[in-house]
């Protein structure tokens, strides 16, 4: 009768759990928003978004796309408040952090819940992204003095995180070889590790600290006129992308006297494509259960690349080619993320597994029946955590030029549509940023108007 | 007589208890104030106490070279940080300035960010007719500076798997701006150390 009744209260929490996040398809529901956003029909995204967020309890993930999607829209006071709701939860995570480092390890080491469980704390790079992101907002809208807000935020956060990070790694080589565990991600046969050690995710110093964000905290500075502050931002940005002509002569021209010129420093930003998703595959491991080497699948992420839109390095500027230097990958940096990851996750897993392994032989002794059930709900339970902020832009890339206060033209490459972004230059610093995603190019803020290419509204008429 | 006495002296203690601040607290489980004067390790970056201790010594130093006679005027030029962290160096140069101006050692003459505000202001003043004749400020009266104030900060860091080490130096320069003669110069070097 006990092991009946167990077995019906297994079968029930395996179908309760269907209903929570460890079942929530992520990628399925952002497929069909970046498709609407590709389109150029943000509000139908939004809309989707809401659908699938209905209940009270929003997390990070929701905030972070609202925010890119309503600043798609350009709506930037909406953005700012959506982007605002996920900085207090990050400021929460940030805080808990500083004040028991040691139990936060301990809590994120646990082997008993599956990751994809866990409520969603964001990748260390969307940390550092959002509050880049919500500067660009503001500086769409010529503010700067709230610009240097978020930006000194971003640099205290990234300062944050590192600490972390150096004591994790520690920690997580004491419990695997406390736990015997010594399989690395090279060890996963059928998983593609050469997206994980391509050169583009080696060179990078970590996951979370982006020349971008320090190239523009550069700016920032400089524009306010603190070159004190300036100087560390593009020295920074120069130590993350080496080689770089355009964050060296940032450098070198802080220190000459600015132009007497009535021109205006104008900093281009080009956000495209959008953030890879997250997959799972199933690979089978040799694992120690009672005793026996069992060959047991488990679930393991992989980095997928958004191609919904091709890579450009050049766009024009009244006419005349404008080189971009890039400056950003998202893709690289969640590879990143996910190559420093995965000896935690490898570790995890495995642990998880073989305490579930040892568990289900137990019952299956009393009562296969019963441990159908468990093999039942942990093969419904397990899979890798596939949420990722996946409106954020892919690739990054800049331009600082000069330009004589009034109106000048910015034309995309023409197989993105060639599409025409009027930009009014009246700031002696301004930054100028334009997304593309697809053939679809967003812009918000004052001093831009996006005009409908040629191509597009006489296919829009065909329609 | 005795008891008039140790009663008087009771009640002046009484009084004087009173005096200290009773003001109500709020709320305050895990949150205090601290000492601002408190000795900082909470990271090896640059902190608060390296500020503290770089704005005194220089000040000390500065303040008893002897070059400092009759409260010349001096303008302060930003601190280049030459390190790859953020570090306001603005706020030293205010310490120093703050430090030097309460002990009335020396003038302060606009520096690169206050000038445009002063500009302005003269311009608002002399230009748009909103003011009383007698009470605008004339123009051609600033006082120019005798000497400027200039310096840097560097670092050096070196990391192993167990030690991380910084090392600062911070220096600082008062240049005669007529004869582009160094007056005065010192440095100051703070090094940290931490073991993982």
């Amino acid at each position: 009768m006990a092991s009946r009744v167990l077995t019906i209260a297994m079968l029930c929490a395996a179908v309760q759990l269907t209903g929570c996040a460890a079942f929530r398809n992520y990628d399925g529901e952002l497929q069909q928003t970046n498709q609407h956003l590709s389109s150029g029909n943000v509000d139908a995204a939004l809309a989707l978004l809401e659908k699938n967020n209905t209940g009270e309890d929003k997390d990070l993930l929701y905030y972070f796309e609202k925010g890119e999607l309503l600043r798609s829209k350009g709506d930037l006071a909406g953005s700012q408040t959506a982007w605002r709701e996920a900085d207090s939860v990050v400021f929460k995570w940030e805080e808990s952090v500083k004040l028991d480092t040691d139990k936060y390890l301990g809590q994120f080491g646990s082997y008993l819940v599956n990751d994809k469980v866990r409520r969603y704390e964001g990748y260390d790079y969307e940390k550092v992204m959002l509050t880049t992101q919500m500067a660009l907002n503001l500086l769409a809208q010529n503010d700067f003095d709230g610009a240097r807000t978020e930006i000194k935020k971003t640099h205290e956060r990234e300062a944050v995180i590192a600490e972390l990070r150096d004591k994790e790694y520690l920690k997580r080589e004491e419990q695997a070889e406390k736990e015997g565990v010594h399989t690395e991600y090279k060890d996963l046969k059928g998983y593609p590790v050469a997206a994980l050690d391509a050169p583009e995710v080696v060179g990078l110093k970590n996951s979370y600290q982006s020349a971008f964000s320090h190239y523009l905290s550069g700016f920032v500075y400089e524009a306010l006129g603190e070159k004190g502050l300036a100087a560390p931002g593009y020295r920074k940005a120069a130590e993350l992308r080496p080689n770089t002509p355009l964050l060296e002569q940032a450098l070198t021209e802080l220190d000459k006297t600015p132009a007497k010129n009535a021109g205006s420093d104008v900093l281009i930003v080009v956000q495209s494509g959008l953030a890879p998703s997250r997959d799972s595959v199933r690979i089978p491991l040799p694992l120690p259960i009672s005793g026996n080497l069992v060959i047991t699948p488990l679930s393991f992420p992989i980095i997928k690349e958004d191609t919904s839109t091709p890579h450009f390095a050049q766009i024009e500027l009244d006419r005349k080619p404008l080189n971009l230097t890039a400056l950003n990958s998202t893709t690289a940096m969640s590879r990143r993320a996910l190559r420093d990851d995965m000896p935690g996750i490898i570790l995890r897993t495995s642990v998880r597994a073989i305490s579930r392994g040892v568990a289900q032989k137990q019952i299956n002794d009393v009562n296969p029946l019963a441990g159908l059930a468990v093999g039942l709900a942990s093969a419904i339970t397990e899979g890798a955590d596939t949420r990722t902020w996946r409106t954020l832009p892919d690739a990054t890339q800049v331009a600082r030029v000069r330009l004589s206060q009034g109106e000048h033209v910015l034309n995309l490459p023409s197989n993105l549509g060639g599409t025409q972004v009027k930009v009014n230059i009246d700031r002696p610093y301004q930054v100028v940023t334009v997304r593309v995603v697809g053939n679809r190019v967003f812009a918000g803020g004052p001093a831009l108007q996006v005009e409908t290419p040629p191509a597009a509204q006489s296919v829009a008429t065909l329609k | 007589m005795m008891f008039a006495r140790f009663s008087l002296l009771a009640v002046v203690v009484a009084l004087a208890s009173g005096c200290a601040n009773n003001s109500p607290v709020l709320g305050g489980k895990n949150i205090g104030y601290g000492d601002t004067k408190a000795v900082e390790l909470v990271t090896n970056e640059f902190g608060s106490t390296d500020l503290q201790m770089i704005a005194e010594s220089m000040t000390r130093s500065l303040a008893q070279s002897g070059i400092l006679q009759g409260r010349p005027v001096v303008q302060v030029y930003d601190v280049k940080n030459k390190t790859s962290e953020y570090i306001d160096t603005r706020e030293i140069t205010t310490s120093i300035k703050t430090q030097l101006m309460k002990s009335g050692t020396a003038r302060f003459s606009s520096d690169n960010t206050q000038m445009q505000s002063q500009v302005d202001q003269l311009k608002l003043q002399n230009q748009s007719g909103l003011y009383k004749k007698n009470t605008v400020a004339k123009t051609g009266n600033m006082i120019a500076a005798k000497y400027r104030l200039e310096g840097s900060i560097s670092s050096i860091v070196k990391r192993s798997s167990d030690y991380k080490d910084v090392f600062y130096k911070f220096s600082l320069q008062l240049i005669d701006v007529e004869s582009g003669l160094a007056e005065w110069m010192d440095e100051k070097e703070i090094r940290k150390t931490t073991e993982r």
